[in-house]
C-alpha cells in the first residue's frame, strides 16, 4: 500500500514539475519582451540623462543672459539719469536767468513809469508811448513761457522717477534667475548613469545660487495707488485709525 | 530742522531717484549706502545723519535687519526710518512695523507720497 501511496505522490510532483515547465514555456516571450523592452529602454534613458545634462549645462548661459539684461537695462538706466540730470541743470541755470530777467523787466517797468510822468502832454509824446507800450512782447509772454517751462521741469522729473521700473524689473529677473537655479539642482538630482566626463562637466557648471533676501519675487511695476493705500491703512491700524475689516477687505 | 538722510539701496537707479526727489524737496544733505552693513557703518561714522530712507530686499544685511540693528544700538535707536521698498504685502508691513520703522512706502513711490511720509515722521517726532 505503502507503495502505491509514494508512487501516487511522485506522479503528482511530476504532474507539478510539467505544470511549472509548462508555465515557464508560456513565461519565456514574456520575459523575452521584458528583456527587450529593456533593452530598449537603456538607449532611451540614456538619451533622457544626457538631455537632462544637456539643458542643465545651458543653464548657467541663461542666468548669464539674464544678469547681463539686467546689467545692460541699469548701465542705459544710469545714461538716462545722467542725461536728465543734466537737462535738469540746464533747466535750472534757464529758470536762474529768466527770473533775474523777469526782475530786470519789473525795474525797467517802474522806470519807465516814471519816465512817463516826467514826459510833456504833447501828441507826439502820446504818440510814443503809445507805441513803446504796444511792444511789451515779454510782458504778454512771460506767463506762458514760464508755464510751458515748468511743464517741461515736471515732465523730466517724472521721466526719471519711471525709471524706477529698473529696479523693479532687475528684481523679477532675480526671481527668474533664482527659480532656473532650482530647476537647475532638480535636474542634477535626476542625472544617473553619466559617464564621468559629463559628471565633470555639469559639476563645473553649476550656478551660485542667488541669495533670496536681494530681491522680492513679487515686485510690480504699478502705478495703481492702492497698494499704498493699504500700507497706509496698517499703518494706521497700528493708530487704530482703521478697523481690521477694512484692511482685510484690501488686502483679500 | 536741518536734514541729513541716508538712502540706502542696493540700487544705484533707485538711489539716484530717491536723491533727486529729496533734492527737489528741497533737501541737500545726503549719504549713501549700498547695503545695511554699510549703511550701519556710515551712520556711526557720522552722527549728523538724522533720517534714513532704506530699502528691503539687499544684499549682505537687509533693510530689515538693519532696521533692527538701529533699533537694537543705543546711540542710534531714536533715528527716524522711512522703508521704501517693493514689499506690499501686509506680513511685510507687519513686520515691518514690529521691527520699529517709522513709515513704509511701496515702490514705485511718487514724490507726493515721499513729502507726506517724511512730513509725517517729521510731525510726530
Amino acid at each position: 500500500m505503502k507503495k502505491v501511496s509514494n508512487m501516487s505522490e511522485l506522479f503528482e510532483r511530476l504532474n507539478d514539475l510539467k505544470s511549472i515547465f509548462w508555465y515557464g514555456q508560456k513565461l519565456i516571450p514574456i520575459i523575452q519582451s521584458i528583456i527587450d523592452f529593456m533593452r530598449d529602454t537603456v538607449p532611451l534613458l540614456d538619451d533622457i540623462n544626457h538631455s537632462i545634462a544637456d539643458s542643465t549645462s545651458k543653464m548657467p548661459k541663461a542666468k548669464d543672459q539674464i544678469t547681463n539684461v539686467s546689467s545692460a537695462t541699469e548701465l542705459a538706466t544710469t545714461e538716462i539719469l545722467d542725461i536728465v540730470d543734466s537737462i535738469s541743470a540746464d533747466l535750472g541755470k534757464i529758470e536762474t536767468i529768466f527770473n533775474d530777467v523777469q526782475k530786470e523787466e519789473e525795474n525797467k517797468r517802474n522806470i519807465w513809469d516814471n519816465i512817463k510822468k516826467l514826459l510833456p502832454n504833447t501828441p507826439e509824446a502820446e504818440t510814443l508811448i503809445k507805441k513803446y507800450e504796444n511792444n511789451k512782447k515779454f510782458e504778454s509772454q512771460s506767463q506762458v513761457l514760464l508755464n510751458s517751462f515748468n511743464k517741461i521741469k515736471n515732465d523730466v522729473y517724472n521721466i526719471s522717477l519711471s525709471l524706477q521700473v529698473q529696479d523693479i524689473t532687475s528684481q523679477q529677473l532675480a526671481a527668474v534667475n533664482h527659480l532656473i537655479e532650482s530647476v537647475q539642482k532638480r535636474l542634477a538630482s535626476l542625472i544617473v548613469h553619466l559617464d564621468e566626463s559629463d559628471i565633470k562637466n555639469f559639476e563645473v557648471q553649476m550656478i551660485n545660487e542667488t541669495d533670496e533676501k536681494t530681491f522680492d519675487a513679487d515686485a510690480r511695476y504699478t502705478k495703481d495707488s492702492n497698494k499704498q493705500d493699504s500700507v497706509d491703512l496698517i499703518i494706521n491700524s497700528t493708530l487704530n485709525k482703521a478697523s481690521q475689516d477694512e484692511i482685510d477687505k484690501l488686502f483679500s | 530742522m536741518s536734514l541729513k538722510f541716508l538712502v540706502v539701496d542696493d540700487s544705484v537707479t533707485m538711489r539716484r531717484i530717491v536723491v533727486n526727489s529729496l533734492r527737489n524737496l528741497g533737501y541737500n544733505d545726503f549719504v549713501e549706502a549700498v547695503d545695511g552693513k554699510d549703511a550701519f557703518e556710515k551712520l556711526n561714522a557720522d552722527n549728523s545723519i538724522n533720517f534714513v530712507i532704506t530699502d528691503w530686499n539687499m544684499p549682505v544685511v537687509s533693510g530689515l535687519e538693519l532696521v533692527k540693528s538701529i533699533r537694537g544700538d543705543e546711540k542710534l535707536s531714536k533715528l527716524p526710518i522711512l522703508m521704501v521698498t517693493t514689499r506690499g504685502v501686509k506680513e511685510d508691513i507687519i513686520e515691518a512695523l514690529q521691527a520699529r520703522v517709522n513709515n513704509y512706502i511701496v515702490k514705485p513711490f511718487t514724490p507726493q507720497i515721499l513729502k507726506e511720509k517724511i512730513d509725517q515722521i517729521i510731525n510726530a517726532s
